[in-house]
């Protein structure tokens, strides 16, 4: 029981990063059909916004979460504006090999900025990293803190497109653009806020997930393709399936290394993922919306 | 009020409209008539901003708006209703009307357009918040025409709104159509189905080839074999 609670709750907390990192990954490519191949950079790069903010300048870690969201909002808004606007009369094709371009920037200019620093940096931890006991179940009071920010996160994400005119814009575009320029929105405009909200949420899952790991120049793959994963067992245009999909990724990974064999952690999440796939095509929320309609 | 002058469009190396002139007088109904392919489509889409024209002119009001974005056409009073509806389908009616003024700012205006929507078109008021894909094909056509009266339109351009409707809801369309050209709207119309065409329009124009091939009174239409026959293929 010790153990499986253990598992769990880690599980549970890298599942909200991955499903945050997924929900990046949805926001673009529900808006604009692209899937943006330096999210993960994104999630590095703005991780060591945060370290830079909190350790080397020493300010407060909520001022670190600022700088990273909002550094992570105009690195999305500067890089549509740079590199896919431009290409904007091109094929798909052009506009995703763009992001693996963007990729390779990102980290290149991390290794320029931070690379010589140590080969991995370490954030402090914002809670006490001793485990607590309550009952049978050990907790993590850092994976706590993490878990409960990137709950907070997706809610305001949620509310952000359920409530607010300009997240009710971004979903008017992302299911139907023609009809959502017929009544005047500007869809580069949509774009553009799509690739900042998208790299902020990848910005907010660093910063939460910097006291639980080590920060490196080539961390963000490792982390894409587990967003990615998530996103593509959501559905890859389901918020909530983004969530659904991280939280197993998650689980998955921390149970089949805790129970299996540690090297099973990175392949046991893609063994389910082709289960599902090869049972459900579009994705695990897909069988749902077959059943709405 | 709405002044097309020898506008041409094209696409690549095709010529979908050539030379086309013709005009829209304020508070009237003019139908744009036309088979398939005959550029009907791409009429309302230059005259929305959807496509730029390679030439010609499209003067509003006096104002020339020929190479303006669509935001531009709405701003300035000229909203289309599309062809198939084209709701956002995972959004609520509510939504749906409530992103048909993103071009306004005055908040009070809106909310009361808004009632004002649900009494122009009360069978949506019950279903307000529900998804608009799950409305029938009526219904959902009720839902455009509300979308694109929320930006207080001056001139609204309709794109077949009678296709894939029972024939009961055509009427009731048509009943829409000339209930909103009453309350001072003026309406450019595309219609395959010259019925509707002329229980609505005073002025007629038939495009084919991308040109205008016939102009005159809506009401003669129907009985002119000569028109059917050459035009629309009856």
């Amino acid at each position: 029981m010790l153990l499986f609670s253990y598992l769990l709750l880690g599980g549970i907390t890298t599942g909200a990063l991955y499903a945050l990192v997924a929900i990046g990954l949805v926001v673009v490519n529900k808006s604009t059909g692209i899937i943006n191949f330096a999210q993960g950079e994104l999630f590095m790069f703005c991780g060591f916004l945060a370290w830079m903010t909190h350790v080397q300048f020493g300010l407060a870690y909520p001022l670190a979460f600022i700088a990273a969201t909002v550094g992570g909002f105009l690195l999305g808004i500067v890089t549509d504006r740079l590199a896919f606007r431009a290409l904007a009369k091109t094929d798909i094709v052009g506009l995703v090999l763009a992001t693996v371009g963007l990729a390779f920037v990102l980290r290149g200019t991390a290794r320029m900025i931070w690379g010589g620093k140590g080969d991995y940096l370490s954030f402090p931890p914002i809670t006490s990293p001793e485990p607590v006991m309550i009952g049978d179940i050990m907790v993590v009071p850092q994976q706590m803190a993490a878990l409960a920010g990137a709950i907070a996160i997706m809610l305001v994400f949620a509310a952000f497109f359920r409530f607010t005119r300009i997240g009710k814009i971004m979903r008017a575009t992302a299911d139907n653009a023609k009809a959502a320029t017929l009544v005047g929105i500007s869809i580069q405009n949509v774009y553009t806020l799509a690739f900042g909200a998208g790299a902020a949420i990848a910005g907010a899952a660093a910063v939460l997930a910097a006291p639980l790991t080590l920060l490196y120049p080539d961390m963000g793959f490792s982390f894409f393709i587990k967003g990615f994963a998530a996103a593509v067992l959501g559905g890859l245009t389901s918020l909530s399936g983004a969530v659904v999909g991280g939280l197993l990724v998650g689980v998955i990974e921390s149970m089949a290394g805790g129970y299996i064999d540690s090297s099973m952690m990175e392949v046991a999440p893609f063994l389910l993922i082709m289960l599902v796939l090869i049972i459900c095509p579009t994705g695990l929320l897909s069988l749902h919306k077959t059943r709405d309609v | 009020m709405l002044d097309i002058q020898h506008l041409r469009v094209v696409y690549g190396i095709t010529e979908v409209l050539r030379d086309v002139t013709f005009d829209v007088p304020q508070g009237s109904i003019v139908a744009l008539l036309g088979g398939n392919g005959s550029g009907k489509t791409t009429m309302l889409n230059t005259l929305t901003g959807m496509v730029k024209p390679a030439a010609g002119s499209i003067r509003f009001e006096g104002i020339e708006c020929a190479g303006l974005p669509a935001k531009g056409f709405v701003q300035r009073g000229i909203v289309q209703v599309p062809q198939g509806r084209e709701v956002w389908p995972s959004m609520s009616v509510h939504e749906n009307l409530e992103l048909g003024a993103v071009t306004r700012k005055d908040w009070p205006g809106i909310r009361s357009d808004m009632e004002e929507m649900f009494e122009i078109f009360p069978k949506l008021k019950p279903h307000q918040r529900k998804r608009a894909g799950a409305l029938s094909g009526g219904e959902q056509q009720m839902v455009a025409i509300g979308r694109a009266l929320m930006a207080r339109p001056k001139c609204l351009l309709m794109d077949e709104p009678s296709a894939g409707l029972a024939p009961a809801i055509v009427s009731d369309m048509v009943d829409t159509i000339l209930a909103l050209n009453r309350r001072g709207l003026t309406i450019l119309l595309v219609e395959q189905n010259i019925g509707v065409a002329a229980a609505v329009a005073e002025y007629a124009h038939i495009l084919q080839n991308g040109e205008i091939a016939f102009s005159g009174a809506a009401a003669g239409l129907v009985d002119n074999p000569a028109v059917l026959g050459a035009y629309l293929g009856r």
